[in-house]
C-alpha cells in the first residue's frame, strides 16, 4: 500500500502564510485541511481541498505547549467533516526546520483527537500533518480504532512539482 | 563519462528524480511516440503507456519506433512504445494499457504528469477532469492542418500546461461546447486529421521540455501556465495571447470541492499489505526530492 498526501502549491502557501501570523498568546497556530480521497489497486491519495484556519478566540492559554485548541475549535471541525463528507487533516507548522517530524506531545494529542472524526465521519480517513517551511510530513487513520500509518509521500502540485519521500 | 552527464545541467538530484518519476502517456501515435522516446532517452523511469489501436499502414509515416513488421503483425502502440522504452532504460517500471483509458484510471492515478496526445475534444476535456479530481499536472498537446483553398495549407498546433487551479482548456476555449457539438454531430469520431511527422515532433518536444521544467532544478521559476501555439509554417512556436491574459485567472470549471472521488469510503477500501505503525516518537527518515535540495535525511 502507498498513501500519498497531494496539495497545491497555492494552497500549502496559503495555510503557511496563516500558520506564520502571530496569536495573540498562543505560540504557534494550528489549522485544518479538508481532502478528498481516491483509491486504486490498493493505495490511496489524499487530495487536498481547502484550509478552516482554527479562530482565534478558539485558543486556550496552557503554557505548557505551543497551541491548545478548545472545544469549539474541535467541534466546528467536526462540523465540517459532517456536512461536507471530508477528510480532517489537523495541521501545524514547526517553521524553520528543514524536516519536520510530529513531536511527543504532537502525537499524544493526535492519538486523542483524530479518532472522534470517525465517529461523524467515518468513510473517510483522517488525520494530521506537519509543516516546515520547506516540507511537509504525515500521519493518516484509516479507522478510529486503528493504528497511525505515515504517509508515503507528500506531493506540493505547483511549477515545479516537489516530492517528500518517506517509504 | 556516464549516460547522463552531457545532461547533469538539469541538476544534481536531476537524474534520481527522473528515474523516480512516473509519467502517464495517453495517445501514442504521432505526437505520442515522439513523447515516449524522448522521455526514455532522458531516463524517466515509470511509464503508463495508454492506446487501444495496433500500427497500421496509414500510421507508419510518423509513428516513431513503428516498422513495416509491427503493420504486417498489427503490433499494439502500447507494445512499441514500451520497446522503444526498453531499448533506452535498463528496468523501466512500465504499465501498458492496450486499451481506453478509462480502463486504465487506477495506473494513471500513480502518475506525477500526464500527457494528452488525443484527437478528440471529448476525450481530452475528459482527461484533463480525470487530471484535476487527481491534482495531476495535465499536459495538452494537438495539430491540425487547415486547408486554406487554392492548394495552400496551415499546420498549427498548441501545447498547453494545465495545472490545478489554473487556467483549464475550457479557459483557454480550446474545447467549447459547439466544438463538442461537432464531434458529438460526427459521433465522437474527431476524425481522420491530416499528420506528419516533424509538426508532431515540435510539439512533443516542447512538451517534454514543460515535463523537464516541472520536476528538474534546471528552470528556478517554471511557468504555472502554458500555452503556446505552433505555426507549421512559419516554423514558429510562441506563446497564445491567453498565455499573458490568463496567466492570474482561477480556473471555475473545475472547483477544489470537486477533487477526489465523492463516492471513496474508507471502509470499504483494501489495502495491499503495509504494517501500521505505533510510535512513541517518531523519527523516521525522509528521503527528500524537493527541487533545488539534494535529498535529505531527518536530523
Amino acid at each position: 500500500m502507498s498513501i500519498q498526501f497531494k496539495i497545491t502549491y497555492h494552497l500549502l502557501k496559503t495555510i503557511r502564510e496563516d500558520l506564520e501570523r502571530r496569536h495573540p498568546f498562543a505560540f504557534e497556530r494550528v489549522g485544518f485541511i479538508t481532502a478528498g480521497v481516491s483509491a486504486a489497486d490498493g493505495n490511496l491519495w489524499v487530495l487536498a481541498r481547502d484550509y478552516r484556519p482554527v479562530n482565534d478566540g478558539d485558543y486556550l492559554r496552557d503554557k505548557s505547549v505551543g497551541a491548545m485548541i478548545g472545544p469549539e475549535a474541535i467541534r466546528k471541525a467536526l462540523q465540517c467533516a459532517m456536512s461536507e463528507r471530508v477528510s480532517m487533516f489537523h495541521v501545524h507548522s514547526h517553521g524553520p526546520c528543514r524536516t519536520p517530524r510530529f513531536s511527543g506531545i504532537d502525537l499524544r494529542e493526535q492519538a486523542k483527537f483524530v479518532p472522534n472524526f470517525f465517529q461523524i465521519a467515518p468513510q473517510c480517513p483522517h488525520g494530521a500533518l506537519v509543516l516546515s517551511d520547506t516540507s511537509a510530513y504525515g500521519h493518516i487513520w484509516l479507522a478510529g480504532d486503528k493504528s497511525l500509518t505515515v504517509i508515503d509521500r507528500c506531493v506540493e502540485v505547483g511549477a515545479p512539482i516537489k516530492i517528500w519521500r518517506y517509504s | 563519462m556516464t549516460r547522463f552527464d552531457r545532461q547533469s545541467f538539469l541538476g544534481v538530484d536531476s537524474e534520481s528524480i527522473l528515474t523516480a518519476s512516473t509519467i502517464g502517456i495517453v495517445g501514442l501515435g504521432g505526437g505520442g511516440s515522439h513523447v515516449v522516446q524522448q522521455l526514455a532517452h532522458l531516463g524517466v523511469g515509470g511509464f503508463v503507456l495508454v492506446d487501444p489501436d495496433h500500427i497500421t499502414d496509414t500510421n507508419t509515416n510518423r509513428l516513431i519506433g513503428g516498422t513495416l513488421a509491427d503493420v504486417e503483425t498489427e503490433t499494439k502502440k502500447v507494445v512499441i512504445a514500451e520497446r522503444q522504452i526498453r531499448g533506452l532504460i535498463e528496468s523501466p517500471r512500465v504499465f501498458p494499457v492496450p486499451d481506453s483509458w478509462h480502463l486504465a484510471t487506477g495506473a494513471l492515478k500513480q502518475c506525477d504528469i500526464l500527457i494528452g496526445c488525443l484527437d478528440s475534444f471529448v476525450e481530452r476535456e475528459q482527461l484533463e477532469r480525470f487530471a484535476r479530481r487527481h491534482l495531476t499536472p495535465y499536459i495538452d498537446i494537438g495539430m491540425d492542418v487547415h486547408n486554406l483553398g487554392a492548394k495552400q495549407f496551415l499546420i498549427s498546433g498548441q501545447i498547453i500546461l494545465s495545472l490545478p487551479g489554473k487556467p483549464c482548456l475550457r479557459c483557454v476555449e480550446l474545447v467549447t461546447d459547439d466544438r463538442l457539438s461537432e464531434e458529438a454531430n460526427r459521433y465522437g469520431d474527431a476524425g481522420s486529421r491530416p499528420q506528419v511527422v516533424w509538426p508532431n515532433g515540435v510539439l512533443a518536444s516542447t512538451a517534454v521540455g514543460l515535463v523537464v521544467q516541472l520536476l528538474t532544478p534546471w528552470f528556478e521559476k517554471p511557468a504555472e501556465f502554458v500555452y503556446l501555439d505552433y505555426d507549421g509554417n512559419r516554423s514558429t512556436v510562441t506563446p497564445n495571447i491567453r498565455m499573458e491574459l490568463f496567466k492570474k485567472k482561477t480556473c471555475n470549471h473545475h472547483p477544489p470541492n470537486e477533487v477526489g472521488d465523492p463516492l471513496f469510503d474508507v471502509r470499504k477500501f483494501k489495502p495491499t499489505t503495509k504494517t501500521a505503525i505505533k510510535t512513541e516518537g517518531d523519527n523516521r527518515d525522509g528521503k527528500i526530492h524537493d527541487k533545488g535540495r539534494a535529498a535529505q535525511r531527518n536530523s
